[in-house]
């Protein structure tokens, strides 16, 4: 009996053992087919992402290439080791040190820096590590979690070349730049000035991606699908640009230690070929890393070497300012060639303004040769009381001044060429007279120009009455090699003749030959034309200016020289614009020792001695 | 007396078949492209496994030329030996990531603790069967089965096996269930585990489960003192596990719990291995990836792919269609175990088929419940199909007892 209820209970209790197995097989069985079937295309892709990294592949910069090919910016690859910090674990601070080959506490005060920065976004630890580093962490990427490496490309700049101001800097991209593009990821390096803003859109190329499969670790293990999804990164294009390596280099060389400007240019195509603002700043190094000691020097340095002076900075232009009042005059019929107008020493208009020429008779040729301001005061004398402003406001603005050229460079001022309105508008409605406006026929006073709105000015009296616009990049050149040639604007200013052209072309040659730039810009085999100019600082020393074309009767090259604080512009200006003029049409410096007082140049107090051009004299109270 | 009708082809074509897919689920994780991520020694897995195959294979044929009554006769002495080399074990073993389980034998590494499961079973098997006394309702032998079964289970503890040791443990209700024990009883020794586990998953829920055990004691058994009893028991357990959750557990340990519970809550720490085990199992779909194609397996997601994670290789490259070929066959075994183990006229090859079979169910639930998220990660191997050679002839010796058993069942009988 009793073994019988046994072998009832073993039977319940093997019924029970195998309902348990089926009741757990059922709950098996039905977990896979929620894993494998219904939730197939949730761990389906969760998988593919597992195991596939997408990565951005930067495209190269494009280069950036002198007037003859010459290549003055490239790029060079950087290794930079990246951290996220939220990620990153502080027990691997000794691993992540050996690595690196530093020491721990530089290694440990970089990674509280990044904390700093943002817990979260990736920083870079270190840039610009040797590739043995940069390899060693790729194998170790493992063992140091938030740990990643990223190979980046810096600008680098094979001549020694800066033209800092016509090429300008990268940075990284503001949160504003972000947030305006989608193409641009938070920590790229975008053109901020110069060139590399402005053609930024043509440099910067196409992104690629690649898919890698990687492993658990995060070890990319090559292509993903044969590499079948990846995007290639196409290359930027490069710039032709205008620019003379060799004259950049020697404009460069000699406006060291200086403040002012050079522009150079192509008379008659409005191409720069040299472009300097002095103080410049060192492209070299803010190439790489960010050096944040070097960019908070340069801008807390007064003598604002980020400022481009070319094309930025309003000066009175002085006396280079009377060839074209002189081609007013004679468009006005106010004046001749010939006419000869008395010189006392003073024009009396209301009050008596000085002219430092010796007195005498002078026509147009003898009054920009000898830069008497008597000649001019009496032409703008015509012109206020005449009712002329306007018209000739609005013909020197023909000539670039006082308007925008639309150089392709960011921050190009339009100057201030005056009219009624902008009288007006500066003192009052009606509020001004005749006393305001006497001293703008020689260049002071409110009349505010750049230097390359000089360059410009000269260039198309140079070339015959046509207004050029300048500009750096000739050309943009695509990953096919397909040039495509920017194009710039040429137009001949109507009411400038040939005849008066002429006789002012005639008195820019005397100014050389005969006047105040003979001591410098006289060179014996090139015939140079040009004028001289002081622009009346009331902060400080005055400004010296110098413009000028050469060859005089088939010009190839105008250049405008503006030197800030250092007197008259014979003495300052005109050797300099020698000098690159030589250069250029030369290919050498053949008067060394113009070479050496220039570059040994300070400034002289203000004695006027032989000098005979004074418009300073002309206060413009 | 021996018919080889009685020889249990089924059970020897289930065992092959589970080894071969072990096989090439071990080849493949470690000899795949994932081989290039792997240490040497682990690459050396699938040889060392052909080679303990081997040896199991030999073991399982020269055990049936012996009589079951043998392994009456030895079982003491087995249940000693295993026990002292354990203990051993727990001195001199091997030590590998904060356990040690190895025993170096000969230059081979031996797992003490695997042969010790067998050890016990013959051993708890013997001594309730022997005295043919199998009722357990004699208090002094309840305890001495305890006793038997606890002791190992502490050495294994110690070993810092604790899933090994967990399914030792619940091998208790299972002999007392088999030796007479009320259902109920036997149903109250094993709820604090069940309401346990629900109670990790929600405290609701494990209150729900704490009552229907209780009204099935009370069903099962009609003494309202035992189903109070149990219901106190379930309200403790609920509790004590709600206070081990917020206040015991080291952050570590509540890290793997909760992340059994949720894993994408933190999935690149403790839910990680959760994570990934079950992207490798579903994104394997219905065809799987292909042999040696998975992404998970052979990028070196999943931890430990050739012994507790080997769920998830074949899940991922072989897909539904190679998991559900798995399950079907450990089905098979454990239905077909417990068929042969209710024909057996001997009680002790009755309670050593029931307590064999249980333990294979047991790792197969909590291999394949860990690898799928239905259990929290315990880290036991699944039965012939893991990588370990101690693991795969430990149970193919209780396999080749098994089928020894039933050979010999006529001749084996209480009456000789």
């Amino acid at each position: 009996m009793q073994k019988k209820r046994h072998s009832q209970h073993l039977k319940t209790s093997i019924r029970i053992l195998q309902a348990i197995v089926v009741i757990g097989m059922i709950v098996l069985f039905g977990r896979i087919i929620q894993l494998q079937i219904i939730d197939y295309d949730k761990y389906a892709p969760l998988s593919r992402q597992n195991s596939i990294r997408m990565d951005v592949v930067n495209p190269a910069r494009g280069l950036i290439l002198d007037r003859h090919g010459t290549i003055i910016v490239d790029n060079q690859p950087i290794y930079s080791i990246t951290i996220t910090p939220a990620k990153f674990r502080m027990d691997k601070l000794h691993v992540l040190a050996e690595i690196l080959n530093l020491p721990e506490e530089v290694v440990l005060e970089r990674v509280q820096l990044a904390q700093q920065f943002s817990w979260h976004r990736t920083s870079r630890l270190f840039t610009e590590v040797p590739f043995e580093v940069f390899s060693a962490i790729e194998e170790n990427i493992w063992r140091l979690p938030g740990i990643g490496n990223q190979i980046e490309s810096k600008r680098n700049y094979p001549l020694e070349l800066n033209a800092s101001h016509a090429l300008g800097y990268l940075r990284e991209a503001s949160r504003e730049d972000y947030l305006r593009s989608d193409d641009i990821r938070l920590g790229d390096r975008i053109g901020k000035s110069g060139i590399e803003m402005v053609y930024e859109d043509f440099l910067k190329g196409n992104r690629g991606t690649q898919y890698l499969q990687v492993n658990a670790y995060g070890q990319a293990l090559g292509n993903y699908n044969d590499g079948q999804l990846d995007i290639s990164p196409i290359k930027g294009s490069d710039l032709v640009t205008t620019l003379d390596a060799d004259l950049q280099m020697l404009t460069e060389k000699i406006m060291e230690n200086k403040r002012g400007s050079v522009v150079a240019m192509d008379p008659n195509t409005g191409e720069i070929l040299s472009l300097v603002s002095a103080p410049q700043y060192n492209l070299d190094k803010l190439s790489g890393r960010i050096d944040a000691e070097y960019w908070q020097s340069i801008n807390a340095d007064t003598l604002t070497p980020l400022y481009n002076r070319a094309i930025s900075s309003r000066q009175p232009p002085g006396s280079t300012f009377k060839p074209f009042m002189g081609l007013f005059g004679l468009h006005l019929g106010l004046v001749t060639p010939e006419k000869e107008i008395y010189n006392t020493g003073a024009y009396i208009r209301g009050r008596a303004y000085r002219d430092l020429a010796d007195p005498g008779y002078y026509d147009l040729e003898k009054a920009l040769a000898k830069s008497s301001n008597t000649y001019f005061l009496w032409i703008m004398d015509r012109i206020a009381t005449q009712g002329h402003l306007n018209d000739w406001s609005q013909k020197m603005k023909d000539f670039g001044m006082g308007i925008s050229n639309g150089i392709d460079l960011p921050f190009e001022t339009s100057g201030i060429m005056p009219d009624s309105t902008y009288l007006d508008m500066t003192f009052g409605r009606r509020n001004w007279s005749i006393g305001d406006l006497m001293n703008f026929g020689i260049g002071q006073g409110l009349v505010s120009v750049s230097p390359l709105q000089m360059a410009v000015a000269v260039s198309s009296l140079a070339n015959g009455g046509y207004r050029v616009q300048p500009h750096i990049v000739h050309a943009i050149r695509d990953n096919n090699g397909t040039l495509s040639y920017t194009n710039p604007q040429r137009t001949k200013i109507d009411w400038v003749t040939q005849e008066n052209l002429e006789a002012v072309k005639k008195g820019m040659r005397g100014a050389v030959t005969e006047g105040s730039g003979r001591f410098y810009a006289n060179l014996p085999d090139i015939k140079v034309a040009g004028k001289t100019g002081t622009a009346q600082n009331p902060h400080g020393q005055n400004h010296g200016w110098f413009i000028a074309y050469a060859p005089a009767d088939d010009p190839e090259i105008a250049v405008a020289v503006l030197m800030e604080n250092a007197g008259f512009g014979s003495i300052s200006a005109a050797p300099v614009a020698s000098l690159v003029i030589e250069q250029y049409l030369k290919g050498e410096i053949l008067r060394p020792h113009v070479l050496n007082y220039v570059l040994n140049f300070t400034p002289r107090e203000e004695t006027p001695a032989d000098d005979d051009e004074a418009d300073t004299e002309a206060a413009d109270e | 007396m021996i018919n080889l009708k009685d020889f249990s082809w089924s059970v020897i074509f289930i065992w092959v078949a589970l080894t071969g897919i072990g096989l090439v689920a071990i080849y493949s994780a470690t000899q795949g492209p994932v081989s290039e991520f792997l240490p040497s020694y682990i690459q050396n897995n699938f040889s060392r496994q052909l080679t303990w195959i081997g040896i199991s294979l030999v073991c399982l044929i020269a055990i049936q030329f012996t009589s079951p009554r043998t392994f009456q006769g030895v079982s003491y002495i087995f249940y000693a030996i295993c026990l002292a080399l354990a203990i051993l074990t727990v001195f001199i073993g091997i030590e590998v990531s904060g356990g040690r389980r190895w025993l170096s034998i000969f230059g081979m590494r031996v797992q003490i603790s695997e042969f010790l499961k067998l050890a016990t079973v013959l051993a708890v098997a013997n001594y309730l069967t022997h005295t043919r006394n199998v009722s357990v309702n004699d208090f002094k032998t309840a305890l001495t089965t305890v006793m038997l079964i606890l002791v190992p289970v502490i050495v294994i503890i110690m070993q810092n096996d604790t899933g090994t040791a967990l399914v030792l443990l619940a091998l208790i209700p299972v002999v007392l269930l088999w030796s007479g024990l009320p259902y109920g009883i036997s149903l109250l020794i094993i709820s604090p585990a069940i309401i346990g586990y629900f109670s990790v998953i929600s405290l609701p829920i494990g209150l729900v489960v704490t009552v229907i055990i209780a009204l099935t004691i009370f069903f099962l058994q009609k003494i309202p003192w035992l189903s109070i009893s149990s219901l106190l028991l379930g309200f403790v357990v609920v509790i004590g596990t709600e206070v081990a959750l917020q206040e015991v557990l080291q952050p570590h340990q509540r890290a793997r719990v909760e992340a059994f519970v949720n894993p994408t809550l933190d999935p690149q720490g403790a839910g990680w291995n959760v994570l990934q085990a079950k992207t490798a199992i579903g994104s394997g779909g219905f065809q799987g990836k292909g042999f040696m194609e998975g992404t998970q397996t052979q990028l070196r997601f999943l931890p430990e792919q050739w012994t507790d994670f080997v769920f998830c290789v074949i899940g991922e490259e072989f897909g539904f269609i190679g998991s559900s070929l798995v399950l079907l066959l450990f089905a098979a075994l454990f239905l077909r175990l417990l068929t042969i183990a209710g024909i057996q006229k001997h009680p002790f090859s009755q309670l050593v088929i029931i307590s064999v079979t249980y333990l294979y169910f047991a790792h197969f639930v909590i291999n394949v419940g860990s690898a799928t998220a239905v259990l929290p990660i315990m880290g036991v191997p699944l039965p012939f199909v893991s990588y370990g050679g101690s693991a795969f002839l430990a149970n193919t010796l209780m396999l080749a007892i098994c089928i020894n058993m039933h050979l010999y069942k006529r001749s084996f009988s209480i009456y000789r």
